[in-house]
């Protein structure tokens, strides 16, 4: 067309949407005016007049028809005709309330469930980190090339301070650490989470204060005047919020720290957890040349047009030159850099929240299944409705358009119930993680409903609307307008076809439901197993109590001693106590303590050293803990500080290092002194860290040889566990009243850690129910619906003299059928399918023959049962009645 | 459909030929006068002597289209029987479509006479 004909037709076409209402009444008068002279023509021919009207109306055709040929000739309508589809669609449904509601709780569960887990990879992964351009932060790690291990994050002091001097492809390297600061004066003592940090960390970050500065490199040298940053939270909670705080003196560790700034409440460094308060590093000179051990977390900004792999690769050069330089410390190790965004991501439980991503997409395609068969029963109802609007000028095209358009209207309802479910379901899954956990999530753990996930949530509405809606379309095309008008029935023989697709439905939604049961038991099982598994200790009935010596006031090994030793004298007094205990770090603390250790040979041979597991305890500590003793002894008041230094491994220990011989009165070299120590016992291996640990090296020492100013105190009582931390707290404070504390029973400090297979579980068990609830409910659906449809058939076959049983086998018989099929093929891909939870499972085989025998009978059991009611309505029947009902 | 009385064609399913063709003679009849529908299938059975009928099912949907195109325009005027009728009438665009579809029909009459009259051996 050429343009200005375009132009014309433009306006005329607006007009005639804008319109529409005054272009039908037109049509009308159009019509009626035609017939008018259609008439009189006849009329003037010698007809009567009601002949001659009859003619006229023959000639033209049906009206309805004609006009709506007009319509369609003017081809904007298509508009029109969504509205007008709309509004039919919304009548429809509000007509058949129980369809409507079932469809739509149904789709509810099922896209709610992907809207929550959705919304959780939103927040976690995909969003970037709060910094400014943060895919250039990289984090190193120390990796031992020979010996195969990798410290996350840690460099050793010298290392990182050579590098920070000479590399070429960082703007800023920074070193942070993770420290307890004690808060005293203004109040109740408080053992604060904060950091140390180098004085470039909050410009690397791109984080700007609220209030005053961030450090300046003077801040950052030994000696120098000690400044802190206070967090908002910290600032509201105990300094009320005071804008005077710049410049004022806290007391942090015993001494005086100036405040210089206070960073917003939304600062968050994952990799570090929660932190309220920051001080500069501040490394004396000694500490800074320390090269021989890996204990310094460090991370990167890299300059732009730097790559990651150039960046790495200029560290392996680095290093090796260092490796030459520094033999002894320095054998075999190297830097690893990898995106900051990718390890925290990691650790948030990435790989893990996809697997749970797949399984409510498996879930909404059971809950789709299930809609798709509801609207193809309420479609073979409907055939003579169909019928009749086809007989009335409807296009087949306008009859699928206008079934589909009330497809997508219910799954967009759907959508929308799905939303509130999905909310409801964010805030349990984040109800479920524990607050200490938060601190190393993106943005704190919090999930949100924001625009991205309300996007995602109407997306796959509609697309499982356009998919799912296309069924009862297919069922209803191409109907024989005269026969189905002539059956006596609403039934049509469309209703064949229409079976089979359901019956495809409900085995797929089977199969499905069984792969998703099949996930969940698997994780369930290893939770159990996981959590029956003895960590090494009994860590029911004992409570904890964590905290650190200011340096400034015990300064020597003697004033630790007798702090711990008159702690142990007062908890052992109290009422209810079993025993106490102390030492330097305890199990799923915070606090893991490790040192570098080698056996001591002879002939000895350079280069073994290896990474172990660390703490000092007191002699009660291993029978509080009730940790098993394999050979030789505990501590006793023998190894003092006077005597030779001892020392107790763990089992693995043991066998690693002695494989074929007996470990005591063998000796170790660890630490920077490197001490010597003599093995005087060998116990069980210990859950240090994980629940899942398989046997780390662990080593105990003496407190009473070696004093520690990080201190945990456990206690076992079966006294009520807030009054037993009362008790210990005032204890403690008995001796030292400016001693903040931070106490928590064992069993939670191992359940904060182990949150995340918690929280998998949990949701494994809650998706697992959910899809044995949606199929349950699929079979039960067909299956009545399949026995209404052929009651008459069964009046008959009751009238030929079958029998009330043989109806009843006849009816669970096909549902039987049904399910067997649904579940061989959902045991087939479920062999496939659960090999990708191999990182999940603890102790159990993907391919577990108890879980893959037991849940499919589970499953033909349940769908008999389903099958039942319909059955017994089967049975039921009046013959007669049967046959007279059409 | 437009049906010819002298042979008994099918033409239940309009194709383009038939249809352009259609709306050729329509905008034709058009443009002797302004007229409503009913009174252009009168005109059109009176001067083709009885040949070209167009039904009356066919024949809205035809000047509706025109109308949609463009090519003819309609108002409103009150018939002899006092309610309203719809008079169409032919637009500037419609003249200039008609001169080409009548151009493109007297090239293809002609090419179809040619062949026809050709000698058989």
């Amino acid at each position: 067309m050429r343009p200005e004909h375009w132009l014309f037709t433009i306006s005329l076409r607006l007009r005639s949407l804008f319109r529409w209402a005054q272009a039908d009444q037109d049509l009308d008068d159009e019509l009626r005016d035609h017939l008018e002279r259609r008439t009189e023509e006849y009329f003037a021919k010698g007809m009567t007049q009601q002949e001659a009207r009859r003619r006229a109306r023959l000639d033209l055709g049906g009206v309805e028809k004609v006009k709506e040929e007009c319509r369609d000739a003017r081809r904007v309508n298509w508009i029109q005709d969504l509205i007008l589809d709309l509004r039919y669609g919304l009548r429809m449904l509000a007509k058949s309330r129980a369809f409507t509601v079932v469809a739509i709780l149904t789709l509810a569960l099922g896209i709610g469930a992907n809207t929550a887990i959705f919304s959780c990879i939103n927040a976690w992964i995909i969003k970037p980190l709060p910094y400014p351009r943060s895919d250039r932060l990289m984090v190193f790690a120390t990796h031992d090339k020979k010996n195969g291990w990798t410290g996350e994050h840690v460099t050793s002091p010298a290392d990182f301070f050579d590098f920070q001097r000479q590399n070429t492809s960082f703007e800023q390297i920074v070193a942070w650490a993770g420290a307890g600061l004690n808060l005293t004066g203004d109040g109740h003592p408080e053992l604060v989470d904060g950091g140390r940090v180098t004085w470039n960390f909050f410009d690397a970050l791109g984080a700007k204060p609220i209030l005053g500065r961030t450090f300046i490199p003077d801040d950052d040298r030994s000696g120098a005047p000690h400044v802190c940053i206070l967090g908002e939270g910290l600032w509201q909670g105990r300094y009320a919020g005071n804008p005077k705080i710049i410049g004022r003196n806290i007391t942090v560790g015993g001494e005086a720290y100036t405040v210089i700034g206070v960073m917003p409440g939304t600062f968050q460094f994952p990799l570090m957890g929660i932190a309220n308060l920051w001080t500069p590093l501040a490394l004396s000179d000694k500490q800074r040349a320390d090269r021989s051990g890996s204990w310094l977390p460090a991370f990167g900004r890299l300059k732009p047009g730097v790559t990651q792999e150039q960046a790495e690769a200029e560290a392996g050069v680095f290093f090796s030159g260092l490796e030459k330089q520094f033999s002894q410390t320095n054998a075999n190790l190297t830097w690893l850099v990898n995106s900051m965004t990718w390890d925290i991501r990691r650790k948030e439980g990435g790989p893990e929240l996809m697997i749970v991503f797949v399984i409510v997409g498996l879930i909404l395609l059971i809950a789709c299944a299930n809609v798709a068969n509801l609207m193809l029963a309420r479609a073979t109802s409907r055939t003579r409705e169909f019928a009749v609007r086809g007989a009335l000028g409807a296009t087949e095209g306008r009859l699928a358009g206008q079934l589909l358009t009330e497809s997508l209207l219910l799954f967009f309802l759907g959508g929308v119930a799905g939303t509130l479910f999905g909310f409801w379901l964010m805030r349990l899954i984040e109800s479920w993680i524990p607050g200490r956990i938060r601190g190393y999530m993106i943005n704190y753990g919090h999930v949100d409903l924001d625009f991205v996930t309300l996007a995602f949530t109407l997306g796959i509405a509609l697309v499982c609307g356009l998919v799912f809606g296309l069924a009862p379309a297919f069922q209803n095309a191409r109907l024989d307008v005269n026969q189905t008008l002539k059956e006596a029935s609403g039934q049509a023989s469309g209703g064949q076809r229409g079976a089979r697709l359901r019956r495809i439905f409900v085995a797929s939604e089977i199969a499905l439901a069984v792969v998703v049961l099949i996930s969940a038991t698997l994780v369930v099982k290893s939770f159990i197993i996981s959590i029956r598994t003895s960590p090494g200790y009994n860590p029911e009935n004992v409570m904890t109590a964590q905290l650190v010596m200011p340096r400034t006031k015990y300064i020597n090994d003697s004033q630790k001693r007798n702090f711990g030793e008159e702690v142990l004298a007062r908890l052992r007094a109290l009422p209810g106590v079993a025993s106490a205990g102390a030492a330097s770090n305890v199990p799923f603390g915070g606090f893991g303590q490790g040192v570098e250790v080698e056996a001591v040979r002879r002939p000895s041979q350079p280069g073994e050293r290896t990474g172990a597991g660390f703490a000092a305890a007191s002699p009660d500590y291993f029978s509080t803990m009730q940790i098993g003793l394999v050979k030789g002894r505990f501590f006793n008041s023998a190894d003092s500080q006077g005597s030779s230094p001892v020392v107790i491994i763990t089992q693995s220990f043991a066998r690693e290092f002695w494989p074929n011989e007996d470990p005591i009165g063998r000796q170790i070299r660890f630490g920077e002194q490197h001490t010597v120590a003599t093995i005087v016992g060998v116990v069980r291996d210990i859950m240090r860290d994980h629940l899942r640990e398989r046997g780390g090296w662990l080593m105990f020492v003496p407190l009473a040889q070696f004093p520690s100013s990080t201190l945990a105190f456990v206690v076992r009582s079966s006294a009520d566990p807030t009054m037993m931390a009362a008790a210990i707290r005032d204890a403690i404070w008995s001796v030292d009243n400016d001693q903040p504390i931070s106490s928590a029973p064992l069993e939670t400090l191992i359940a904060v850690v182990d949150a995340g297979y918690r929280v998998m579980t949990k949701l494994m068990v809650f998706f697992g129910a959910l899809a044995m609830f949606l199929g349950t409910i699929g079979i039960y659906g067909v299956m009545a619906h399949l026995v209404s449809q052929r009651i008459h058939e069964i009046g008959i076959r009751m009238a030929l003299g079958a029998s009330p049983v043989q109806v009843l086998r006849m009816v669970i018989g096909s549902g039987l059928k049904l399910a067997v099929v649904g579940v061989a093929v959902g045991i087939v891909v479920a062999l496939a399918a659960t090999r990708s939870l191999t990182t999940l499972l603890y102790q159990v085989a993907p391919n577990d023959p108890l879980t893959f025998t037991a849940v499919p009978i589970l499953f033909v059991a349940v769908a008999v049962a389903a099958c039942y009611l319909p059955a017994c309505r089967a049975m039921g029947v009046d013959p007669i009645v049967a046959l007279r009902y059409e | 459909m437009l049906v010819s009385v002298t042979e008994d064609i099918d033409m239940s399913k309009p194709s383009d030929l038939v249809q352009g063709t259609l709306d050729m003679l329509l905008l034709k009849i058009l443009a002797l006068e302004p007229m409503n529908g009913f009174a252009v299938s009168q005109r059109l059975k009176q001067v083709s002597g009885d040949v070209l009928q167009v039904s009356d099912g066919s024949l809205y949907p035809s000047l509706h289209k025109l109308e949609q195109e463009g090519w003819i325009t309609a108002e409103w005027r009150t018939s002899e029987y006092g309610r309203r009728a719809k008079y169409y009438s032919l637009t500037r665009l419609g003249r200039r479509q008609l001169e080409k579809e009548a151009d493109n029909w007297g090239r293809l009459s002609s090419a179809i006479s040619r062949v026809i009259k050709l000698k058989e051996a």
